[in-house]
């Protein structure tokens, strides 16, 4: 789902600790965050915010961090409010329910191990482009 | 801008794929959620008897049972309801009440009793009750009102006596959906259909309530917590328009008055 590219310059290691660290403040946020979805992304907004004026491989990662976190927005918030309504409503535990609900799990671990693994390669001064969200990326964020 | 929307129709579409597959399996099944629920029906509904029980005097003669069991046996077994699953308990109270509580049980105050001017009427009332057991009702409204989770917490936590006094009040007090209500409404002029009842009692009974003193209204809990009550009545009545009903009487007119008897003298013993 991912994979990894040449960058157009070879990043310092300042750079590569700063791109990391938008990966790792996603991390940080889903754990410290859930169940509300919406934390690990205004984490992540807010990292970005921050690193605006950074060089361009710092700004291409925190973007790519930030898109990578809107997916799982959409996903979780209609998890945690149908969990919601399950528990304060009459809605009824069917088997859509817990099949989305397992749907949800695997595509946030699927995101978790992904943003542990860009985390690492993009500390080693790896470019990592993630499907869709690194085509998305580029198109944003041009040199 | 093609690529991008490309991988973005793909990952919808592992996600509906995944989602759409996973739910063909019957999680209620293999979670066992529906054996889940009953056990806590069955611990919720015991407790709040148990909550009952302390506070309110249960009828056990067998001059006030055996009548009430015989009328609900004819019911039951004119509509393949399992009679023995009832929990019929009979309260020494002057109100106009009767209510079920979730795993089968079924409340009846003797003001009720004394105050139905025959059979039919009454069975009308515990009708709509049992309808309110049979079609699930009871803890439907209960995750409405109060929540899955206070429920759950309920039977985990016996303590939760505030929780369940609460849920009481709402089983015992206030009515359930109109849909619901009405639905138990017409089940009930089923249910006396096929019991060869004839339902009209139950309509009158419903216009003489909604009609009654003024000064008594604490006293006619069913109808207060039931309002409308003209309006069902016209309902049952439009119902059964159309009905071939067939007016038998299950207890003799004498074993009718005896009964009544019974429950009005045990109340009169309690009140001296």
């Amino acid at each position: 789902m991912n994979n990894i590219q040449e960058f157009t310059y070879k990043p310092t290691d300042h750079e590569s600790e700063r791109a990391s660290n938008s990966y790792l403040m996603s991390l940080i946020a889903i754990m410290a965050g859930l169940p509300l979805p919406i934390i690990n992304l205004i984490a992540t907004l807010i990292f970005f915010l921050g690193n605006r004026k950074g060089t361009h491989f710092v700004r291409w990662h925190c973007t790519q961090a930030l898109l990578s976190q809107l997916s799982l927005l959409i996903i979780n918030s209609v998890g945690f409010w149908w969990t919601i309504a399950v528990l304060l409503h009459s809605d009824q535990v069917t088997s859509n329910y817990v099949a989305y609900i397992i749907t949800l799990i695997i595509f946030n671990i699927a995101e978790f191990a992904t943003t542990i693994y860009s985390a690492i390669a993009v500390r080693k001064g790896k470019h990592i482009q993630w499907w869709f969200y690194g085509t998305i990326t580029n198109l944003i964020c041009r040199s | 801008m093609q690529k991008a929307l490309f991988q973005l129709l793909a990952i919808v579409a592992i996600f509906l794929t995944l989602w759409l597959g996973l739910s063909q399996i019957n999680w209620r099944k293999k979670l066992k959620i529906d054996q889940l629920n009953q056990n806590s029906e069955e611990k919720i509904g015991d407790l709040f008897w148990k909550s009952i029980s302390n506070s309110e005097k249960e009828i056990t003669t067998k001059k006030a049972i055996q009548p009430l069991d015989t009328l609900m046996q004819v019911i039951c077994k004119a509509n393949k309801i399992e009679f023995k699953k009832l929990k019929i308990h009979l309260i020494d109270k002057d109100e106009i009440n009767a209510f079920a509580l979730p795993n089968n049980h079924l409340v009846i105050y003797t003001g009720l009793i004394t105050n139905c001017d025959n059979e039919a009427a009454l069975l009308g009332v515990l009708g709509h009750e049992l309808a309110h057991i049979e079609k699930k009702h009871i803890f439907k409204k209960l995750v409405k009102e109060i929540g899955l989770a206070t429920l759950i917490s309920m039977t985990t936590n016996g303590n939760s006596s505030s929780a369940i006094s609460q849920a009481l009040q709402i089983l015992t007090s206030s009515s359930y959906d109109r849909s619901l209500e009405t639905e138990a409404d017409l089940a009930s002029v089923d249910y006396l259909i096929k019991a060869q009842i004839n339902p009209e009692p139950f309509a009158d009974f419903l216009y003489q309530m909604s009609n009654a003193d003024s000064n008594m209204p604490q006293q006619i809990y069913w109808i207060s917590t039931h309002p409308e009550s003209k309006k069902r009545a016209e309902a049952i009545v439009d119902y059964i328009k159309n009905k071939t009903i067939i007016k038998n009487k299950i207890l003799t007119p004498d074993n009718w008055l005896s009964f009544k008897n019974a429950a009005k003298s045990t109340a009169e013993e309690t009140v001296d």
